[in-house]
């Protein structure tokens, strides 16, 4: 569980910064974040999933 | 076949303080819009570079650094990430003054992520000096 939630900070922190420095009106900019937010979140667990399938033991 | 002609629409002169603007945003995170009175942005940048940074040593993340001992390709697998942190400005240099965080802690389960906290808030501030060189040189409002 601690696992997503630093990944959640991560990705949050990494989002407020990405959505600050994006050309655009606020919304746009708040609305480009939230989407970096989700498709790191997203990403992170579909790899996440997929790599669980993998017989690396 | 059309060619475009691309008109100069803006003056591209950067003007003197846009280059110290851009070395404050880099030494601290933050100062570089805080000096330009964009408050938010200045919270919002700077919050996030700081609270990555020392949530990245928290973890038990390790800084990158070139002793001049390496040999080879080892230095340049040591430049590339060293190059990110460097990026926190004098958060990086603080910490080499003072020898906080060089430690390595691979026993910890966040050690990774230390790690990664720490290279990607130097990557950070690096976007974060960009934006605020560019408000500066009026090119960005």
């Amino acid at each position: 569980m601690k696992h997503v939630l630093w990944m959640a900070v991560f990705a949050t922190l990494t989002a407020v910064v990405f959505g600050v420095v994006a050309k655009g009106t606020n919304r746009h900019r708040l609305i480009y974040g939230l989407k970096v937010f989700a498709e790191f979140m997203l990403i992170a667990f579909v790899l996440g999933w997929v790599l669980y399938f993998l017989p690396f033991r | 076949m059309v060619a475009k002609q691309i008109q100069p629409t803006t003056n591209t002169e950067t003007p003197p303080f846009a280059w110290l603007i851009g070395v404050a945003a880099w030494a601290v995170p933050g100062l570089g819009h805080l000096v330009q009175r964009r408050w938010i942005r200045a919270v919002l940048l700077g919050g996030a570079v700081w609270a990555m940074f020392l949530t990245g040593l928290w973890l038990g993340g390790h800084l990158f650094v070139v002793t001049g001992k390496e040999q080879g390709i080892s230095a340049l697998i040591q430049l590339l990430p060293m190059s990110a942190n460097v990026g926190a400005g004098l958060l990086y240099i603080f910490c080499w003054v003072t020898n906080t965080g060089f430690t390595e802690h691979a026993q910890l389960l966040t050690y990774e992520y230390g790690n990664t906290f720490l290279l990607v808030a130097g990557l950070l501030n690096y976007l974060a000096m960009l934006d605020a060189f560019d408000i500066a040189s009026r090119r960005k409002e």
